[in-house]
């Protein structure tokens, strides 16, 4: 260990000599939020808020939540490359250890939400170390395989408790000051939420560690001969994605007040994929706007459109041949375009004159 | 002193016997050249060094301690580094960007997980762009690194490793695929190096390094036929031979063209 230390320090002194380099980030989590950061946030706000009048304050806060969902997936789909076909088992656990936290443990709803991240990142740890050894069809398999674990424990040997197929109602929804009953409570509470987990999600993507998701993303191999075990740093993303889709997944069961074996369908898993895909995977603006844009699709169309998913087939295959990036990727490819036009324009000018 | 040495190195693929009992040494701050004609060996010696394949036989030992069961990414914790025959860079991150995780590797960030993960990575650019001016590729900085050539990716692969500090930089084929000024701009650079640090290169192409090196070493089906000072190592009969074939081609050259 002391001879280790010492090797780092004898690189670290090398380092200024050959290289001129020395690495000097003093910066933390709170400095780091810069004015941008806060704009960005009230940005978000404003477009949930102007929602609200057109859908009701109740549809808002699912799409939030949801929104919150697909931010996490985002995390480990468009950051880190891994498509996982079982997330939804995190926010099943997250959803059901608040139904039975609430009614065996705890009368507040606060320390429940608690319980059911920990709970999920706990799933996450486990199921991760096993499923973040393999890539591509595996991983999204395996992971799969381990949500219909989840469904089948819910469904059948837990029954007794779980309520099965009936699911479970909440009791406790309001304690002191927290009163989930309350729907604007509700929403303004996971608006908060909501913001919490993108300006969370926000700094860490911007972080080396950031960078380093996207390295693994493009190649692993290459990344390992940059001496990071890249084992660890997968399971990491893969417990905080879990951690965060608990999160949204407790929010589900105390927006409802009631607890249903849905939230672990394995076949709702394709939904959010489909609303990365659409806003665009790897940024989480575009799990955004997929998110919205994805509740408004299942939410409205089918009241003007019976088969309304045949919508979404469309824009789904559109997406993967024409707008890899979806549609925040569209916007920014666009805005480039724009640049490049008006520098190559101005510069014209210039020789003009 | 040695820096790396093998012992009885084999690697077999099925019926293949890739290298052969190679015993290797590398001294401290030498530059080893390794050659040979295709198939000899030569890259697969390196995967084997490097940590990318376990050898089926024999030991290496890195610094005094053995290294062959080793993953790849704690012989780079020991100061190994390597880069690849086919460049391998991060095509989706901007150049500045794809050596950040060489850059903290050596700070305290990426020693404490909660630092690495919250520090904001416009923090170490200064020190990324500094890393970039050595390789000549600071004009570069914001480009995306798809958009490099393959030449300007070739030092971008050599920055990433020297921003670790290695004590042993080991090249495959450093200068495939470039043209004549790429190669006079990574030689300058692998010249810069020279004395400072061990270097392990690959090479296709003898005349290219040997002015460089100052050992030289012939790899031929999976073992290593002849090592010593540069010149004295072309001139040896056997060398010659595995390149250019036997003598009697030699020989049957002037009554050709007596004819």
């Amino acid at each position: 260990m002391r001879k280790e230390s010492r090797y780092m320090r004898d690189v670290l002194k090398k380092q200024e000599t050959m290289l001129g380099v020395s690495v000097t980030a003093r910066k933390s989590f709170v400095e780091a939020m810069g004015g941008q950061r806060v704009l960005e946030l009230v940005l978000i706000a404003v477009v949930f808020l102007v929602l609200v009048p057109f859908l009701g304050a109740h549809r808002v806060t699912d799409f939030a939540i949801f929104c919150i969902f697909a931010l996490s997936f985002d995390l480990l789909y468009g950051y880190m490359g891994r498509l996982s076909f079982g997330h939804l088992l995190y926010l099943g656990v997250g959803a059901y250890t608040v139904g039975l936290s609430l009614r065996y443990v705890t009368t507040n709803p606060l320390l429940a939400i608690v319980l059911g991240v920990v709970a999920a990142s706990l799933a996450g740890m486990a199921v991760g170390a096993v499923t973040v050894r393999v890539s591509g069809a595996a991983f999204a398999l395996s992971n799969l395989a381990f949500n219909r674990v989840g469904w089948f424990l819910v469904m059948s040997p837990l029954k007794e408790i779980t309520g099965g197929e009936n699911g479970l109602s909440i009791r406790n929804l309001s304690f002191w000051l927290v009163n989930f009953r309350n729907p604007n409570f509700r929403f303004w509470f996971v608006l908060v939420a909501l913001l919490g987990v993108f300006l969370f999600l926000r700094v860490l993507t911007a972080s080396p560690y950031g960078v380093l998701l996207r390295s693994i993303k493009e190649d692993e191999r290459r990344v390992r001969f940059l001496g990071y075990n890249t084992y660890f740093y997968k399971w990491i993303t893969f417990v905080v994605a879990a951690s965060i889709a608990g999160f949204a997944g407790a929010l589900t069961a105390l927006n409802y007040g009631y607890v249903n074996p849905n939230t672990l369908d394995v076949h709702a898993n394709a939904g959010v994929v489909f609303a990365c895909l659409i806003g665009g995977s790897g940024r989480l603006y575009g799990a955004l706007l997929g998110g919205i844009l994805y509740m408004l699709i299942t939410n409205l169309l089918p009241i003007y459109f019976q088969r309304w998913e045949f919508v979404l087939g469309v824009a789904l295959l559109l997406i993967v041949f024409r707008f890899r990036g979806g549609i925040w990727g569209g916007l920014e490819a666009l805005r480039k375009s724009i640049v490049l036009r008006y520098n190559a324009s101005s510069s014209k000018k210039g020789v003009s004159q | 002193m040695e820096l790396l040495v093998t012992e009885g190195l084999t690697k077999r693929f099925g019926g293949l016997v890739a290298v052969n009992e190679v015993n290797l040494r590398i001294k401290e701050n030498e530059a080893l050249g390794i050659i040979g004609p295709n198939g000899s060996g030569k890259t697969t010696l390196f995967n084997l060094l490097s940590g990318f394949f376990a050898p089926t036989k024999g030991r290496v030992v890195f610094r005094g301690k053995d290294v062959t069961r080793l993953s790849p990414e704690e012989r780079v914790k020991m100061g190994m580094v390597r880069t690849f025959q086919l460049v391998s860079v991060f095509n989706s991150l901007k150049v500045w960007e794809s050596l950040v995780p060489c850059i903290v590797w050596n700070s305290d960030i990426y020693h404490s997980l909660w630092k690495f993960m919250t520090t904001a990575v416009e923090e170490v650019r200064d020190n990324s762009i500094e890393a970039l001016k050595l390789v000549g590729l600071k004009d570069y900085a914001d480009s995306m690194t798809a958009e490099l050539s393959y030449g300007d990716k070739r030092l971008l692969e050599i920055a990433f490793a020297l921003a670790f500090q290695p004590k042993l930089l080991l090249l495959d084929e450093p200068f495939s695929g470039l043209s004549d000024v790429e190669i006079g701009k990574v030689l300058a650079l692998l010249r810069s190096l020279k004395g400072k640090t061990t270097i392990g290169i690959i090479e296709h192409k003898i005349s290219m390094i040997v002015d460089f090196v100052d050992r030289l070493c012939v790899m031929n089906e999976g073992r290593i036929i002849c090592e010593g000072k540069p010149q004295e190592v072309l001139a040896d009969p056997l060398v010659n031979e595995c390149y250019w074939g036997k003598e009697e081609v030699v020989e049957e050259a002037p009554s050709s063209s007596a004819l």
